[in-house]
């Protein structure tokens, strides 16, 4: 299966991954933060949304959602731990 | 409390303009969202946030960021009244912002569980504006805000801690806000007070 090109935007940094769709999203993170020169935060403090601020199940497959040609996906920081 | 600028003031412009772009860059994606830049210049950005899950889309609050010596300190977040640019006390909040936190339950005391059986998580409710009065301006109690690292209860999470992690970044913050004061809105709640105004008649006689 080709490889999808995904733009996600880290904190507002945009960057083009490579991704095998058959791959959970998942697989995008560490790649997209690396990029970015993101690396003090584990990829679990963060969360990736879709442009229309769905929040993306990132242990599902990448080619399960469909994504076409362009698509750009939103990786945020999470709030972590107020108070 | 400091608020006058200590780094290089062009280090902080680059790095304020830079956040700026990135937005405008993207500015369709967050319109859509309900994101609207209204202002922009050096160190305020003010971005108004309205709810388009909802119809007629109301416009939920505004939020004002001060970046003054950035990235040496994080910015300033405050929520604001879009059409006044007053920044809301706690009790004019028009939204909270509160997120459900998975805790363990705790059984009473003197009450033990069988053994192999696990007590279920509880939900706390978590409040991330904080004040300690209803005439505060309650602030943003998360890492990435100055308001935050400058409180006394905060030394030990400190922004040097932080900075190299985007957590005081412009969309980050947008993002943080978005999510838990205008993500959760579903529609308008309404307070009807009827009032009976007479009688309803049918047709007259001759």
């Amino acid at each position: 299966m080709p490889k999808l090109t995904l733009e996600i935007v880290v904190n507002g940094t945009p960057t083009q991954v490579e991704s095998n769709p058959e791959a959970p999203l998942l697989t995008v993170v560490p790649i997209a933060l690396q990029q970015t020169n993101n690396v003090g935060q584990p990829p679990d403090n963060w969360e990736l949304r879709d442009s229309s601020g769905n929040l993306l199940d990132l242990h599902a497959k990448i080619e399960s959602f469909g994504f076409g040609a362009g698509v750009r996906l939103f990786l945020n920081l999470k709030a972590g731990i107020g108070g | 409390m400091r608020s006058a600028q200590a780094v290089d003031p062009a280090v902080s412009v680059r790095k304020f303009e830079r956040e700026i772009a990135e937005f405008r860059r993207l500015a369709a994606d967050y319109r859509r969202r309900g994101w609207y830049m209204a202002e922009a210049k050096f160190p305020i950005v003010v971005v108004v946030l309205a709810a388009p899950q909802v119809k007629p889309t109301p416009i939920v609050l505004g939020v004002r960021f001060d970046y003054t010596d950035y990235d040496y300190r994080p910015p300033s977040v405050r929520l604001i009244d879009p059409v006044t640019s007053s920044p809301y006390k706690a009790q004019e909040l028009p939204v909270q912002l509160i997120r459900a936190v998975e805790v363990p339950a705790q059984l009473p005391p003197g009450f033990q569980l069988p053994p192999g059986m696990e007590l279920p998580k509880a939900v706390q409710h978590q409040n991330l504006m904080v004040n300690y009065g209803a005439e505060d301006i309650p602030f943003l109690c998360i890492a990435g805000v100055r308001e935050y690292h400058d409180h006394p209860g905060h030394t030990g999470d400190s922004w040097d801690l932080h900075r190299k992690t985007g957590a005081g970044r412009l969309v980050r913050l947008l993002e943080v806000i978005n999510k838990y004061a205008v993500g959760p809105i579903r529609g308008y709640n309404v307070n009807l007070l009827p009032q009976v105004a007479g009688y309803a008649i049918g047709e007259l006689p001759g």
